[in-house]
């Protein structure tokens, strides 16, 4: 179900694709950014500059970028793989020149014009962007629990049937209890687990929170996508300046010796998730 | 459930440019803070997330509290 594939009908005059907007120096200009295809579809990825700064950006089709292409394109796994690895590429490549604020995945103007104006108009927030994550990384860290084993009948304790003579056609005396403190038995383990698994991930995130500029909580994943076994936690996420990158990673090291957590560390990333609060 | 879906969080088979999970990659590229808004408006940020696919992908009971676990979970 692509749309893309099909050829447009009407003439498209294009859109402009901006990628990451970074600051207007002499290594962006000389990045090489000749062998990137970009989106699918687009034509050359190029920069636009306006006064410091300047935006990787690219010419795509306009009729492959309307909501109504997008909303099926989003939930569709292989469409969606290939515009988000296209647009990570050229992020990717532009950061390796310097410092990048990424735009998110399909951010369009209608022409170069456009983007330049964005580019003045929002020049103080883009300049606040680029300095915050200069000589930064973004790192993600997720914590999965792994799921106890299937409950044993849980244990009834044995109780003294009630005194009272039971009635004529009710069930045996002290079933109702013992199903009760069953349930509850099911429902507390249930609880304390959840409880220790929600300990683990604060303690994890606090003591790296210690190492980053900034952090961020990310939506858990659920079963579908992290399998039956293993519960999401945590996805946090941290801007850590180059220079302790070891030092993050030594940490992450021993919060999986200290706890039975699952750790997940990836990174580093170019700082995606730490430039819109500025 | 959708099987299919289960082999996106696998490092392997998502051996695109920069072999970083598909999963990690769209938390973030999706989900970036928005700096400018663009021209065309394409309504990613707040994706209803509905649909199989990308709902298995990004799904969770609540934002900010990290609980996936609905009642009855396998916790």
């Amino acid at each position: 179900m692509t749309h893309s594939d099909s050829p447009a009908r009407v003439p498209d005059s294009g859109a402009t694709y901006v990628f990451a907007v970074c600051r207007d120096t002499r290594a962006v200009n000389s990045a090489d950014l000749t062998g990137l295809s970009g989106m699918p579809g687009g034509g050359r990825v190029r920069l636009i500059a306006s006064g410091a700064l300047t935006a990787v950006a690219q010419t795509v089709p306009a009729a492959d970028f309307t909501d109504e292409v997008w909303q099926p394109r989003l939930s569709d796994r292989r469409e969606i793989e290939r515009y988000a690895r296209a647009h990570h590429e050229v992020v990717s490549a532009a950061a390796a020149a310097g410092p990048v604020v990424p735009l998110p995945l399909a951010t369009l103007y209608l022409d170069d014009e456009r983007v330049r104006r964005v580019l003045a108009d929002e020049a103080a927030r883009f300049h606040g962007a680029l300095q915050r994550v200069a000589h930064h990384a973004e790192w993600g860290v997720k914590v999965y629990r792994s799921v106890a084993p299937p409950e044993r009948p849980a244990p009834v304790p044995e109780r003294p049937v009630a005194a009272s003579a039971p009635r004529r056609g009710a069930p045996a005396p002290g079933a109702g209890l013992a199903y009760l403190n069953r349930k509850r038995g099911v429902h507390d383990r249930r609880e304390r687990r959840r409880e220790e698994a929600l300990g683990v991930a604060e303690s994890v995130d606090a003591e790296l929170r210690e190492l980053a500029a900034a952090s961020r909580r990310l939506r858990t994943h659920g079963a579908a996508l992290t399998g039956e076994q293993r519960v999401h936690v945590l996805n946090a996420t941290y801007l850590v300046a180059a220079d302790r990158a070891d030092e993050l990673r030594r940490a992450v090291g021993a919060l999986r010796e200290r706890t039975d957590a699952q750790i997940e560390l990836s990174g580093p990333w170019v700082p995606y998730s730490f430039v819109g609060e500025v | 459930m959708d099987r299919d879906v289960v082999a996106w969080d696998s490092p392997e088979p998502l051996s695109g440019p920069l072999g970083v999970p598909l999963v990690d990659l769209l938390d973030r590229v999706l989900a970036t803070g928005v700096v400018v808004s663009g021209d065309l408006v394409i309504a990613i940020a707040d994706v209803p997330l509905v649909r199989l696919s990308l709902h298995a992908l990004l799904s969770s009971v609540n934002e900010r509290v990290p609980a996936p676990w609905a009642d009855g979970g396998p916790l």
